[in-house]
């Protein structure tokens, strides 16, 4: 099984809370839009993106488990 | 005419009218119980005509959208279909020509996009000490014990945030009594007439031209002066002042006063009257507020510092602020108008309606939330998550014209509290049924006056630490201490 994280377009407005919490998943473009360069979660990197899902002040974050 | 009853009826293809709470007078329709009571008014349109119902104002037909699936169509509708800039045209002569509402769609999301990265949880580790460092400068002479106006102290306190982190050191420091007289004016210029006639020849419009032709001359001032600096600030001012848009140009002295005014105004009103709210709904529910408090001096320690690290997460304290949002969201009435035909279930909203979302209703919903009326931050604990449904808690509105200084906003009140709930007791000095809401404001505040009683908390390990002995609680009472005289059983000061 394994897990991925997935951003809400329509939601995120760029707060970079994430970039913050899991730098190495997350990036934001000059643009001010967010790009998530590693989808891929390995499990010792859970407790970071739990935290940036978690404090995204726009609940524009979540874990997808396949 | 159609009503309640008939919803269930089965709906013509062109659909049906939403059901109109009638009884208002003709072409005013409702506005003299609306103004009375604009909440109050909400509330009884959705529960005579449901979540999609409709009443007049000055002639003007509004569709009134509560509930988490009205609210859907409310925030994800497209520009094309609802529009922002039609309903908030009577900011324009205060933010300015060309600016936000007063610009093209694609221009305006641009401008707005521009003040996002002062808004940022990055800047606010800049941010941070500044707010700490005004409240410690607005309460530097409070002395051992006092009272205020709660009110008036937020409004004072946020203003001179929001003019540090947002306008920068010239406005907070070297020009900041004629930019209080400049923002007086602007504000007073406020006024529901703009919609109509923007520059009708009143003595308020006079001056809030005058106000805004100012702001930007010393707008202007400080560019240039800056542009001979070589450390810069750190702070929107700046931002803006090297911001492009997409095509390369730079934002005119009209443009970056237009922002700055902005964001001012989304964040002043709103956060002032937020902070107050959740001192008082802390004393409405001590016990609430000793979690708060354990919270914080476990984070922080005795004399820990407030820093950008220490205020990242406090869960008791960030959902006291959230269920205040819910209860106390400083905006009541969201507004846009139709373009495109729309639809609701089987009603038809037309081009030319006006729609209006309205959080405090919506957050009143037993569907929604538990128990509704009750003060409870825990309804945003891991297990309840009652913040989860983003089209019922909506205290910043929502999609994508989400209020974009939601985190900013948060921050700030967390630092003021972080500084304000460790150093001082407070308590009410009325009954506290009495705070309620003052619901004729354009942005919702605590109704005035709003007083409570401080002072300075456990003197004894404070004053251990600063090498002073504490006052003992007779002397203190002796000297008139209110919170003293009644812990020792005397008539109150």
């Amino acid at each position: 099984m394994s897990t991925r994280v997935e951003v809400d377009e329509g939601l995120c407005q760029g707060h970079a809370v994430c970039t913050g919490e899991a730098p190495a998943h997350f990036r934001l473009g000059a643009d001010g839009k967010l790009h998530i360069v590693k989808p891929e979660i390995d499990s010792a990197d859970l407790p970071q993106l739990d935290a940036a899902v978690r404090y995204c002040p726009n609940q524009a974050l979540r874990l997808v488990k396949s | 005419m159609s009503t309640p009853l008939e919803a269930g009826a089965a709906a013509p293809a062109e659909g049906l009218d939403p059901p109109k709470v009638g009884g208002g007078l003709p072409w005013i329709g409702h506005m003299f119980s609306f103004a009375s009571n604009p909440y109050r008014f909400m509330e009884k349109v959705a529960a005579k005509g449901g979540e999609c119902a409709s009443f007049t104002l000055m002639g003007q037909r509004i569709v009134l959208l509560t509930g988490d699936e009205a609210s859907e169509l409310f925030y994800r509708s497209s520009d094309e279909q609802l529009d922002q800039s039609a309903a908030y045209k009577l900011m324009t002569p205060i933010f300015g020509e060309g600016l936000i509402f007063d610009a093209p769609i694609a221009r305006k999301n641009e401008q707005l996009k521009m003040l996002m990265p002062s808004l940022r949880i990055d800047a606010m580790r800049e941010h941070s000490h500044k707010v700490v460092g005004e409240v410690e400068e607005l309460t530097a002479n409070w002395g051992e014990w006092g009272e205020i106006d709660l009110g008036d102290f937020m409004k004072q306190l946020t203003i001179n945030t929001a003019s540090h982190c947002l306008l920068g050191r010239e406005f907070r420091y070297e020009l900041s009594e004629e930019f209080a007289h400049i923002y007086h004016d602007l504000e007073q210029g406020v006024n529901p007439i703009a919609y109509h006639f923007p520059n009708l020849p009143i003595p308020a419009f006079r001056r809030r031209d005058q106000a805004r032709a100012k702001l930007q001359k010393l707008v202007g001032g400080i560019v240039r002066k800056r542009a001979q600096q070589v450390d810069k600030p750190s702070d929107m001012f700046q931002t803006l002042i090297d911001m492009r848009y997409e095509d390369g140009t730079a934002l005119t002295e009209n443009e970056i006063t237009g922002l700055l005014i902005g964001s001012i105004f989304a964040g002043h009103h709103t956060s002032s009257g937020t902070a107050a709210w959740v001192l008082l709904e802390l004393l409405k529910h001590r016990r609430l507020l000793d979690r708060t408090r354990e919270e914080l001096d476990t984070l922080l320690g005795p004399h820990g510092e407030v820093t950008f690290q220490s205020l990242r997460e406090m869960p008791m304290l960030e959902n006291v602020v959230k269920e205040v949002l819910r209860l106390h969201p400083p905006l009541i009435i969201l507004m846009r108008q139709v373009s495109q035909e729309l639809r609701f279930r089987q009603y038809r909203i037309r081009p030319g309606d006006m729609v209006w979302a309205c959080p405090p209703v919506t957050h009143r919903m037993s569907k929604l939330f538990s128990n509704p009326q009750q003060f409870d931050p825990d309804r945003f604990g891991p297990e309840r998550r009652e913040d989860r449904n983003l089209m019922a808690y909506q205290p910043f509105g929502g999609g994508k014209h989400k209020c974009s200084g939601n985190a900013f906003a948060m921050f700030q009140i967390k630092a003021i509290f972080a500084v304000l709930l460790r150093r001082y007791d407070f308590e009410l000095t009325a009954e506290p049924s009495s705070y309620v809401d003052n619901y004729k404001e354009m942005i919702v505040q605590p109704k005035s006056p709003c007083r409570v009683r401080y002072r300075r908390r456990s003197p004894a390990s404070f004053a251990k630490a600063d090498g002073e002995p504490a006052m003992t609680p007779a002397q203190a009472a002796a000297a008139g201490c209110p919170f003293h005289a009644q812990a020792l059983g005397q008539k109150g000061a």
